[in-house]
């Protein structure tokens, strides 16, 4: 860190936070929020002269409470850059001035009581978020006291409590006598893999900071008893396995059970775990000084503000969804914005640093090329056509439209930023945007070409390039059966499906038509397929306006690994088929034919049509 | 804020009552049959 503050080409905005940012790749104006930090952070030493003197004692959050520091103060020991800040909150000595006396003692005149919050713009190429994480408060797990008993602690003040420049300085005592516990308990997965309460999944490092908890405890007091109780323990980086076999060498217990609850000796403030052993089948009861808790990780609390300002999304989890899992894994859907830590999803030290290598390595090609490469796929907007009611504005997922609803004025793609999901061309009422590559008329030809022959046979399926249409593969090379009448048409998104795809599809005869796109958390155009829910939820409602059956418009979020779904998706919608008479199929036509040749209100600018445009 | 609303399976005609929120949109799948072409009755729309 230290190095990093001291670089020639680094600039280290510490108590900072990001207000706002517009711009796309190249070309980011992110407007940074600088707090105000009472104190002149280029003149101030850290000599600690000011500590001395104020009087405002509160719990040092750095340490978990588990000490205390003053209203003036270095957030924590290495902290860069080395500069104190005043917690305002805390002190006295502002507005009106009661107390002063850091003020009177600094000889730099570093201290300004008057000193306010300040915004900075940068323009910047690319963005790494790197935002780390929170841990899971265990409150709510009553059964294992850690809001009753003293000698109840998470994993976290743990690691502060033994760290040489924590509150003990590195001695191990337990909070309510202050001496050495002989018996430690870890409880393993408090907040993770559970449905029920906290997160579902790993947290990915809990294992291995109990196992190097435990061979710290061995190494300064190696007669201390330790027991592990944990469902399974997941060793599977380099070198932890042995770690692990070192840790039971020395006599670490493993215990596979989860205690049921954890009571205190009211005496001895000992406490009392019960468990039920599952290698044995026996319930134990296990006596410990101090219980420790392995929390788990998860997304920052303030994630929905990151969401909106770099236009990211997230998966079910609730951290950061990257472009691609394989592929793409340190790339954010935005393009130019990158991840690294556990802003994306848990990892422990060395998994965060190769990410950040690789996000900075990622971020330096897009810097030093000077240059970038834009999709082949993207929107280009008519301004011959374009109204300016600027609706692909607003379900642009990239923000990648500029468009002015007050003045009117034609919109605008950032093609830099477009990454052609091709929602804007769906929902353009003036048939003033086409997608290159998935224009209209090409989606057009596929579907008359489909339901030229025998079309009560057939099934028009819509399916997203990455996940519904994978999932179609998936099923191909399982050898999955599924009826061989499915048509499938490819789009980049779901929410290109056009819903004058679906009604031209009926139209030409299709008994049934499925729309099909990525599971909500997993769409690849940030939320795009939201838009396509909303779509076809207004084609159900129209659909039956029309008498038309709504069930033959089918919708089903699949994705690439469900490749049994799809077949099981192909056959229900192959019985739905069977259900629709030739009769059906040609009221419907004729009821769609004559809506479809009433004349339409002219949008205000309309010149050009829209497939001449394609051409340009 | 949620409400309860009805919703019928396009699939299996399953109808059933869920919470809703109008300003959120998520993924539904039928609790009968775990499709997604899970449709709100609106008043109007329930009436045809």
């Amino acid at each position: 860190m230290t190095d990093v503050g001291r670089h020639p080409r680094i600039e280290l905005l510490t108590y900072s936070e990001v207000a706002a940012t517009t711009g796309f790749v190249g070309n980011f104006n992110v407007t940074v929020r600088r707090r105000a930090r009472y104190v002149d952070e280029k003149e101030c030493t850290a000599c600690g002269d000011c500590l001395e003197v104020c009087p405002v004692v509160v719990p040092d959050k750095f340490n978990i409470g588990l000490s205390t520091r003053k209203a003036i103060y270095q957030p924590f020991p290495q902290a860069v850059p080395s500069a104190f800040v005043i917690d305002m909150e805390a002190c006295l000595g502002h507005n009106p001035i009661a107390c002063g006396k850091c003020l009177e003692k600094c000889e730099k005149e570093c201290i300004d009581y008057d000193m306010t919050d300040r915004e900075v713009t940068l323009n910047v190429g690319t963005v790494i978020v790197a935002t780390g994480m929170d841990v899971y408060d265990p409150t709510e797990q009553d059964e294992y006291g850690y809001t009753r008993y003293e000698n109840v602690i998470t994993s976290l003040e743990f690691e502060r409590l033994i760290n040489s420049g924590g509150p003990t300085e590195g001695h191990l005592v337990r909070p309510t006598d202050r001496r050495q516990p002989e018996r430690v308990a870890f409880i393993q997965c408090v907040g993770s893999r559970s449905q029920q309460r906290g997160k579902p999944y790993c947290s990915n490092v809990c294992c291995m900071n109990t196992v190097k908890d435990s061979l710290l405890i061995k190494d300064h007091w190696p007669e201390t008893d330790i027991k592990v109780f944990y469902m399974d323990i997941r060793a599977f980086g380099k070198g932890f396995e042995d770690l692990y076999q070192r840790s039971k060498a020395l006599g670490v217990q493993y215990i596979r059970g989860l205690p049921g609850e954890v009571e205190e000796d009211p005496a001895t403030k000992d406490l009392i775990l019960s468990v039920e052993d599952t290698t044995s089948g026996q319930l134990e009861q296990h006596r410990a000084d101090m219980v420790i808790l392995s929390v788990g990780v998860e997304p920052r609390r303030d994630m929905e503000s990151l969401k909106g300002l770099f236009t990211l999304s997230a998966t079910s989890d609730g951290f950061f969804m990257e472009a691609h899992p394989k592929l793409l894994p340190v790339d954010a859907p935005t393009r130019g914005v990158f991840f690294a830590g556990c802003s994306e999803a848990p990892k422990d030290i060395k998994d965060s640093v190769t990410q950040a290598s690789a996000a900075a390595a990622r971020a330096n090609i897009l810097m030093s090329q000077g240059r970038i490469s834009v999709e082949a796929i993207t929107s280009v907007i008519d301004p011959e056509i374009c109204t300016g009611c600027a609706i692909c504005a607003n379900v642009c997922p990239y923000h990648a439209i500029i468009a002015d609803k007050e003045k009117r004025t034609p919109a605008v793609v950032i093609e830099a930023s477009c990454a052609g999901c091709g929602t804007c061309a769906a929902e353009c009422p003036f048939g003033a945007i086409t997608m290159r590559h998935f224009e209209d008329a090409q989606i057009i030809a596929q579907i008359d070409a489909i339901l030229e022959e025998d079309p009560m046979e057939k099934i028009v399926v819509f399916a997203c390039n990455w996940c519904s249409y994978a999932g179609g593969d998936f099923a191909g090379i399982s050898r999955l059966q599924y009826p061989p009448n499915a048509r499938l048409i490819r789009t980049m998104c779901s929410g290109r499906v056009d819903q004058e795809f679906v009604l031209h599809a009926f139209r030409k005869g299709a008994p049934l038509v499925l729309v099909s796109g990525c599971h909500f958390a997993d769409c690849h155009y940030i939320d795009a397929n939201r838009w396509t829910q909303r779509r076809v939820e207004k084609l159900w409602d129209k659909l039956e306006r029309e008498g038309i059956r709504p069930e033959r418009l089918q919708l089903e979020w699949i994705s690439a690994a469900e490749g049994q779904k799809f077949a099981k998706v192909m056959r229900e919608i192959e019985e739905l088929r069977k259900a629709v008479t030739p009769e059906e199929v040609e009221e419907t036509k004729r009821i769609l034919t004559e809506k479809a040749k009433k004349p339409k209100k002219k949008p205000k600018k309309a010149k050009k049509e829209p497939v001449e445009v394609a051409k340009t | 804020m949620a409400e309860e609303a009805k919703f019928k399976c396009l699939r299996c005609n399953h109808e059933y009552t869920d919470s809703y929120d109008p300003d959120k949109i998520e993924e539904r799948s039928c609790p009968k049959c775990g499709s997604n072409s899970v449709r709100r009755l609106k008043e109007e729309a329930s009436k045809g």
